[in-house]
């Protein structure tokens, strides 16, 4: 092995890390949806693209500073992510999941040609900050961007981590997660946990939106499928129902993502990753941290 | 009159692409596999005809042997999970028969001329048809001929014990198995059967459109494949008919007058319509199904919403 | 209840289309149509080409039409269909299209869209063994190289890269002889750019004594660049070519700039030479050079530019094919004396198609276009480069 391959391998991992945690947000996102509703909400990626867009718009509009373009595209996303909830979820029957499956899929659909047709699928600019700032370690450099993407992305997190955990909303989330019958009977009304559970995936998948086009610097609508996709794959692996399994399954797929684009090349890179995620599904069905406390 | 001979070619080439995930879907499993068995079948009979020289008809069947063996082979593995680790597991399936084809490249020399999978410039000159003086005419009744074949030996299935079978696993797989049905075999049957559906789908659409590519076969088109049973209805094979009529005929075609408003329509009538007919446009049950399982109620939905995951 | 009204709506959608397109044939009128992307990501191709279309024919409507095999005068009319860039749709609009009166059709904006659709052409005229469609299509935007040749039903006005970048590399040796080597880029899951560089840009610059040092793929939707510019970094090139569209243009000048990657001449793909590289990253773009069938020198081409632009739509190197494809339309139509009758349809169609296949030259906004016999054309270009908020011509060859 020689110095640059040994370079090159660390350096992906460290981007592919910092990168993850996009991954990981939207992973939290879905997670959450389906711990509360039981339901695949497929317009996810979608809503936080949108989001995104809103602080796009606003920082065209009267040029906002980055701080108030990420706010913005946070709130946006969970704004539409509760439009979402109503459109897909609220009235379609809770037996028969593939109603809002469905349902959902259109909504993608939706949102996705909105901001096409408002933007006429033209590439922005999104603001980031410490763009030029990189830290060097050695020959592997750290994005001061990525970094930053990175701090927010754990902020976020522990937010939630709060939320859940030391708030009263918390444990209404959570007991309708669990037995949403018995939660109901102790007076805890669903509709409002789940609209809650929407806004706050949303406000997440925003913030991924939001960072994932900070560290491009570009943003396009064809950014939407692969969220949901790398999402969805960052679930599974870290195990339905589990937070914590979310945020490691993010984190391995972008590192695996960029350790085989490293090994393998780009046009081969997807098919690892998707290989990855077949052996993990079939060998460990429930994925890193799948176990019983998700499901009733 | 060709345009609608067209338009009927695409709505059959569909209508197999949503059978395949019907068959699935009645087994209570999402595949998002459609797509990629689809892809399989696309390649596979384009590289018999237009390489090898090969009749369509043979080539087709071998196309849906092709695929329905290899959704066997990934069916074991993959049904061992089920609900949204099942959508994933076969979506990174569809994905990576995607990404095999992208990567392909394997052309031979016919008539000075290279032919055959280029990798990501896709596959080019799968002129079957019109190089053997089909009219567009011949080669809707041909594809109708297949759908309809494919539709009544489905009918005639749901209307038998493998149907009541299906159905069975897919209401609820704990009573089925205590019945003495082996969900494996029924699950990975119906996956194969699926498979061999979207083959022949797949390769009917390589010659209908003579240039097929890796971009074509994504999560989009495998979306497609769920959307159309889910809107028909899982009751009967007519509802997929239904679905792929309604959005193949009236949103795609019927509403190309509007322009660019038509693809914000799209998405917002496929909303609309899951909110006010969550079960499909045909329901969920056929008719006599509903009376073959009389006792169903409100009793089950416990049960039911306890397996969605 | 319900479902028949939604069924009952379909089909009538469906046959009431049809039947207003062919009421619509009092006054005499010619139809050409266009389609292609008008909606989706890629949609702006289509809106561009649909208002560069619209403001040509009105243009040549005000200034009396075209004249017919009686020496009568008659309108042109047309419309544009969206295809949404996918190929089962593309096929169903041009069956539409044939089904109705028109006399030819301008599209589509794909390369995925055009392939097949080329394939569903007839490939040679009066072989009766093969039942393809029989129908000129005049192709103004799809570019991949080497299209046309599918069908003989099919023309195009796109410009020929070969050419241009055999030109452009030329032209970096004779400016820039201490230049050597060259890195390229390449969007290798799009069939556009992934066949510019290994067919087009890699072939030009090895010819003009360039050594490729290093190449980097990536996808079309890929958001980190940092692996790809790391490579770019280590092999030092003088130039790098990058052959891919604006989004994933932007993202990778962004990594090189990050990565303090300063090549002395940086060399983009035709398609990028958009307001969309402009306003997705104007400053990192700043001296991308691009080789380009349109730019506003003259006063005629900036009086199209305007024209269009009033139509809602932007001159770029793809709508000023659409311009130019109605003006050669125009001429081909006075020149072939069409009967322009519901009952010489075919014939019409046929004369045109000869007409089209007999051009060996046809006048463009920077000068004659010369049409090649297996229906491509070779355009007059100018090379362009991002200066500040746009593209500014930094040489034209052929002056």
């Amino acid at each position: 092995m020689d110095y640059f391959f040994i370079i090159d391998f660390l350096q992906s991992l460290v981007d592919g890390l910092l990168f993850g945690t996009t991954y990981a947000l939207i992973g939290i996102g879905f997670t959450l949806i389906f711990g509360v509703m039981r339901k695949l909400n497929l317009a996810y990626g979608a809503a936080a693209l949108a989001g995104t867009y809103i602080g796009v718009a606003a920082s065209l509009a009267f040029d906002a500073p980055p701080p108030l373009v990420f706010l913005l595209s946070a709130l946006g996303s969970g704004v539409i992510g509760i439009l979402v909830y109503y459109c897909c979820f609220r009235f379609t029957p809770t037996h028969y999941p593939m109603a809002s499956l469905l349902a959902s899929v259109g909504m993608l659909l939706f949102i996705d040609e909105v901001v096409i047709h408002a933007s006429h699928g033209m590439p922005f600019p999104y603001p980031s900050v410490f763009r030029d700032a990189t830290i060097e370690l050695g020959d592997v450099w750290i994005r001061g961007d990525l970094l930053f993407v990175f701090g927010i992305c754990v902020v976020a997190m522990a937010v939630l981590f709060w939320l859940l955990y030391r708030t009263p909303l918390g444990l209404a989330t959570r007991a309708v997660s669990q037995q949403p019958r018995a939660a109901a009977l102790c007076g805890i009304d669903p509709t409002r946990v789940n609209l809650l559970t929407f806004g706050i995936a949303g406000i997440l998948g925003g913030i991924a939106g939001a960072m994932t086009a900070a560290a491009v610097g570009v943003i396009s609508p064809i950014i939407a499928m692969g969220l949901t996709v790398k999402g969805l794959i960052a679930v599974v692996i870290g195990g339905l129902g589990s937070i914590p399994g979310a945020i490691i399954g993010g984190l391995l797929v972008g590192a695996a993502e960029n350790v085989f684009l490293l090994l393998r090349g780009v046009t081969e890179r997807d098919i690892y990753v998707m290989l990855l995620l077949f052996l993990f599904l079939t060998l460990r069905p429930g994925g890193l941290f799948g176990s019983s406390a998700g499901r009733d | 009159m060709d345009f609608y001979f067209g338009l009927a070619q695409i709505i059959g080439v569909h209508t197999l692409l949503g059978l395949s995930a019907y068959v699935v879907l009645l087994t209570g499993q999402v595949s998002m596999a459609q797509a990629g068995f689809y892809a399989i079948g696309a390649y596979t009979p384009g590289a018999m005809t237009a390489m090898f020289g090969l009749h369509i008809l043979p080539a087709i069947v071998i196309a849906g042997l092709v695929s329905a063996g290899i959704a066997c082979i990934v069916g074991f593995p993959a049904l061992r999970v089920k609900g949204l680790m099942l959508v994933v597991a076969t979506l990174a399936f569809g994905e990576m028969v995607r990404l095999f084809f992208f990567n392909l490249t394997w052309q031979v020399e016919r008539n000075g001329e290279l032919v055959g999978p280029n990798g990501a410039e896709g596959f080019r000159a799968i002129r079957y048809f019109p190089q053997n003086g089909w009219e567009v005419w011949h080669v809707t009744v041909f594809i109708w001929i297949v759908v309809a074949v494919v539709m009544a030996a489905l009918w005639w299935m749901d209307r038998s014990r493998a149907g009541a079978v299906l159905r069975a696993v897919g209401h609820d797989e704990i009573a089925a198995q205590s019945i003495g049905l082996n969900l494996t075999a029924v699950k990975v049957g119906a996956m194969t059967a699926g498979g061999f559906i979207a083959g022949l789908g797949g390769g009917i659409y390589a010659h209908t459109v003579t240039h097929i590519e890796h971009g074509v076969f994504g999560v989009l088109l495998a979306t497609f494949a769920i959307a159309y049973p889910i809107l028909g209805g899982l009751g009967t094979v007519f509802g997929t008919l239904i679905a792929v009529l309604f959005i193949q005929g009236f949103l795609i075609e019927g509403l190309r007058f509007m322009g660019d408003w038509r693809s914000l329509l799209f998405g917002a009538l496929i909303v609309l319509a899951m909110n006010l007919r969550p079960t499909g446009l045909l329901g969920e049950h056929a008719p006599r199904m509903k009376h073959l399982l009389g006792l169903r109620g409100r009793k089950t939905e416990t049960l039911e919403s306890k397996e969605a995951n | 209840m319900k479902l028949k009204s939604l069924l009952a709506a379909g089909l009538l959608g469906v046959s009431t289309l049809a039947l207003a397109t062919a009421a619509a044939a009092q006054d005499k009128t010619i139809r050409i149509v266009g389609f292609g992307a008008s909606s989706g990501v890629v949609g702006i191709f289509g809106q561009n080409s649909s208002a560069a279309m619209q403001a040509a024919f009105e243009k040549i409507n005000e200034a009396g039409g075209v004249t017919l095999a009686d020496g009568s005068q008659a309108k042109i009319v047309t419309e544009y269909y969206d295809d949404r860039c996918n190929a089962e749709e593309g096929i169903s609009v041009l069956r539409r299209i044939a089904s109705t009166d028109a006399l030819v059709a301008i599209g589509p904006t794909c390369s995925n869209v055009a392939e097949p659709l080329f394939g569903i052409l007839q490939a040679k005229v009066d072989d009766g063994g093969d039942t393809g469609l029989q129908f000129p299509v005049f192709t103004d935007v799809a570019i991949k190289g080497g299209l046309a040749g599918i069908s003989e039903w099919v023309f195009r006005n796109t410009p020929s890269e070969a050419t241009m970048y055999d030109s452009l590399f030329a032209w970096i040796r004779q400016t820039h002889p201490e230049l050597k080597t060259i890195y390229g880029g390449v969007e290798e899951d799009f069939a556009h750019s992934r066949f510019t560089w290994y067919e087009v840009m890699k072939k030009a610059a090895e010819a003009n004594g360039f050594e490729v040092v290093g190449e980097a793929q990536w996808l079309l939707s890929d958001t980190n660049f940092s692996n790809q510019a790391r490579g770019m970094r280590r092999a030092e090139p003088n130039v790098v070519a990058i052959s891919a569209h604006p989004f994933t243009t932007c993202g990778m000048l962004r990594e090189m700039a990050r990565q303090k990657i300063e090549p002395e001449v940086l060399v983009g793909l035709t398609s990028s030479s958009s307001l969309e590289t402009i306003s997705g990253c104007a400053a990192e773009a700043q001296g991308l050079t691009i080789p380009t069938s349109f730019a506003p020198v003259n006063q005629e081409a900036i009086e199209a530019a305007e024209a269009v632009v009033a139509k809602g739509g932007q001159m770029d190197l793809h709508s000023a094919s659409a311009w130019e494809n109605a003006f050669i339309l125009r001429d081909v139509i006075n020149a072939a004396g069409i009967e322009g009758t519901a009952e010489s349809l075919e014939e019409d169609r046929r004369k045109i198609r000869d007409a089209l296949a007999q051009l060996t030259e046809a006048p463009g906004l920077l000068g004659q276009n010369k049409r090649m016999p297996d229906g491509e054309a070779v355009k007059p270009y100018v090379f362009v480069h991002a200066k500040d908020k746009g593209w500014e011509v930094l040489h034209e060859p052929s002056s």
